[in-house]
């Protein structure tokens, strides 16, 4: 009897084998492929939210390391939007404070599963009721204000900031499309004149514009001496806001919210002027023709066929100018470091400046805040977009 | 597009082209004659448009008596380290999309891209308390167990690295904060590329990988340099982080270092302007030559939506 023969293993090479003479199956080299871009999201946007939510519910204090980082629970965010003394009953007002929110949630979650175009008029009518309250100094609190008036004031600069800006950036962005389609001798130099502003660093807008807006020596002002508007503002405008050379943009809080809103129209337009240039390229010309050969005018072509189709376009626009809103912090730095006095900070620079002052836990906490608004517009906007496909 | 064709309505819209070049270009103008300006012509009334004496001693000053080339240098290493890695990693990460059969790779790109909107402000908080250093509990307890069975001496806990004040803690951020744009401008370029190309290079015998680089890798030159102006352009550009992490005199970058000296030291507005004309200089130069490409890349997203 002879011994059967060993069989011969036709063993598969192993992985690291087949790596190295290049015989890997599709999916193995497309995921090794993937994977440096994979791990450095992971590491750089995935490890902070895990981080910045521990953090967020300890103590940790970096001029106090002897106290590491104690569990405090949720008491940052009590310190942030409440006061630190809840009684959560209903015979107390947070009781029906909670209901309220509890109710407006409830309306949120009709608006994302039901037909969204009825729901967001309702959705920003309630919104903008909201903000007139707070606007109107209705805010929650024990003495009609919120348990740190510093984050209150940065939200409501925040906001502020957000709406205007990304009104305005539309308003100048869309002509500013429509003039750098058209067909002229000087068209390369408008898109270098387009891509300027998106390509100055936000920082050095705010520096620029804050030697245009200077007081004394500015040019704006020098602008408004030579056309005669200065003796005009003196006569309409507040005295404490206006001197000899003109207005004083940057020392006094009106004119800098002015100031700084109109540095970031500026700034950020021509990205909304680039993305909706890029809708208006891709819209078929055959369409205006049509509409010509059907007598619609100019204004009509525009209303009827131009805005329709840029949908998409003006969609992502916005989001990107929302989001990117949100986190303001540049401009009005260069500008004015958050002057006079706090009254131009921004939720970007309590953040920063809670973090500088050592104190991680809070600024975790106003991240986490930061975070969850801008998770809902984005989850909104997202819902809006594909509710449209 | 709006109609161009009776002579009434081109002279319009021209005088509009102009006023937008106008808006866009004059507060860079200003800064450019304010740069040649000395610093009395600046504090004197009326302001003066064209400067009286055009100097460039400003521009000297701003070497000579600023650590303004340090600043130089430090933006240039850390905006090109972070634009070649960020485009090394999503060419590969693009190939692997646009080409490979990967189990659910839309919805993969679909996941990178939505990265894009991840605020960066968020980022602050927590890698700036990684990059003082955190401790890593594992390495820790295992260190601790080698000591107590005698093999050495070791810290009582191991901790990550300190990167405050390096080059690292801005090009590990700046490289992820890119990568979403720059997969995306990748991948739509490497689906244009035909694929008879590629695999007549690999029955001549070239491994799916030499073919990428010899073929695929040439071919896409274009969106590579798209990519790579985009992301160079926003890690030129980035404050907030830099501004955070690399205070530092000797680390700072250009846009952190003319904002932090023009609040430590009050500077005369000669010496930033010039300073701020050096930094756009770049970025200006890149716009100036590749204006189209930049347009076609950073449109890129908001054409697939």
């Amino acid at each position: 009897m002879t011994p059967s023969p060993v069989p011969i293993k036709h063993q598969r090479p192993s992985f690291w084998q087949r790596l190295r003479t290049g015989n890997l199956s599709e999916t193995q080299l497309g995921i090794l492929l993937l994977l440096p871009a994979l791990l450095t999201l992971a590491v750089v946007m995935l490890y902070p939210v895990f981080s910045v939510l521990w953090q967020s519910v300890h103590g940790e204090h970096l001029l106090r390391p002897q106290e590491g980082s104690p569990f405090v629970g949720f008491k940052h965010f009590e310190k942030l939007l409440w006061g630190r003394d809840m009684v959560w009953d209903l015979k107390n007002l947070w009781g029906w404070r909670l209901l309220g929110v509890l109710g407006i949630v409830y309306i949120w979650f009709l608006a994302l599963k039901g037909n969204l175009k009825k729901r967001i008029a309702l959705l920003s009518s309630i919104a903008l009721f909201l903000i007139a309250l707070v606007w109107m100094g209705f805010h929650p609190g024990e003495e009609g204000r919120w348990a740190d008036p510093r984050f209150w004031n940065a939200f409501q600069i925040t906001i502020f900031l957000l709406g205007s800006s990304v009104v305005g950036s539309f308003l100048v962005g869309l002509p500013l499309a429509l003039l750098a389609n058209v067909q002229s001798p000087i068209k390369w130099l408008g898109r270098v004149a387009l891509l300027l502003p998106w390509a100055m660093p936000r920082a050095f807008t705010g520096l620029t514009f804050a030697w245009l807006f200077q007081s004394d020596y500015g040019v704006i002002n020098d602008i408004f001496r030579r056309i005669g508007l200065n003796n005009l503002f003196h006569a309409i405008l507040n005295p404490a806001i206006i001197g000899d050379n003109g207005i004083f943009w940057l020392a006094r809080e009106m004119p800098a919210i002015i100031a700084v809103t109109l540095t970031i129209i500026w700034k950020t337009s021509s990205f909304v002027a680039l993305i909706l240039l890029a809708g208006l390229q891709s819209i078929d010309k055959s369409l205006y023709e049509a509409a010509t050969v059907d007598g619609a005018s100019a204004w009509q072509r525009f209303w009827r066929v131009t805005l329709p189709l840029l949908r998409p376009s003006i969609a992502v626009a916005l989001i990107f100018r929302t989001l990117t809103a949100i986190q303001t912090f540049d401009e009005p730095y260069a500008m004015t470091k958050g002057g006079p006095g706090r009254t131009l900070e921004t939720l970007g620079m309590y953040i920063y400046n809670t973090n500088n002052a050592s104190n991680i836990g809070y600024a975790a906490a106003l991240s986490v805040l930061l975070f969850v608004i801008s998770l809902t517009i984005t989850i909104f906007y997202l819902r809006w977009i594909y509710s449209n496909d | 597009m709006i109609e161009t064709h009776s002579l009434r309505n081109k002279i319009l819209l021209n005088i509009g082209i102009v006023l937008l070049i106008i808006g866009g270009v004059f507060p860079i103008l200003w800064l450019f004659l304010t740069s040649l300006k000395l610093d009395g012509e600046l504090t004197r009334l009326p302001i003066t448009y064209l400067p009286d004496a055009p100097t460039l001693r400003n521009y000297v000053s701003v070497f000579q008596d600023n650590p303004f080339g340090r600043f130089l240098l430090n933006s240039i290493i850390v905006s090109l380290s972070s634009t070649l890695l960020c485009v090394l990693f999503s060419a590969l990460a693009g190939y692997a999309l646009a080409r490979l059969k990967i189990p659910g790779s839309r919805a993969i790109l679909i996941g990178i891209v939505m990265t894009s909107m991840f605020p960066a402000l968020v980022l602050l908080v927590p890698l700036y308390r990684l990059f003082i250093g955190v401790e890593i509990p594992i390495l820790s307890i295992f260190v601790n167990y080698l000591e107590q069975l005698g093999f050495g001496n070791w810290p009582t806990e191991v901790t990550t690295p300190g990167l405050l004040n390096t080059y690292a803690a801005l090009i590990i951020p700046y490289v992820a904060l890119s990568i979403p744009i720059s997969t995306l401008t990748l991948t739509s370029f490497f689906q244009l590329i035909p694929e008879d190309l590629e695999s007549a290079a690999m029955v001549d015998g070239s491994s799916r990988i030499g073919a990428l680089f010899r073929i695929v890798a040439p071919l896409s030159a274009p969106g590579i340099v798209t990519a790579g102006i985009i992301v160079f352009v926003n890690s030129w550009n980035e404050f907030l982080l830099a501004f955070t992490f690399n205070t530092a005199m000797n680390m700072r970058t250009v846009p952190v270092g003319i904002v932090l000296y023009q609040g430590e030291f009050s500077f005369d507005w000669s010496i930033i302007s010039s300073a701020l004309i050096l930094g756009i200089v770049p970025v200006v130069i890149l716009i100036i030559f590749f204006q189209q490409r930049i347009i076609s890349g950073l449109t890129a997203g908001g054409v697939k939506g």
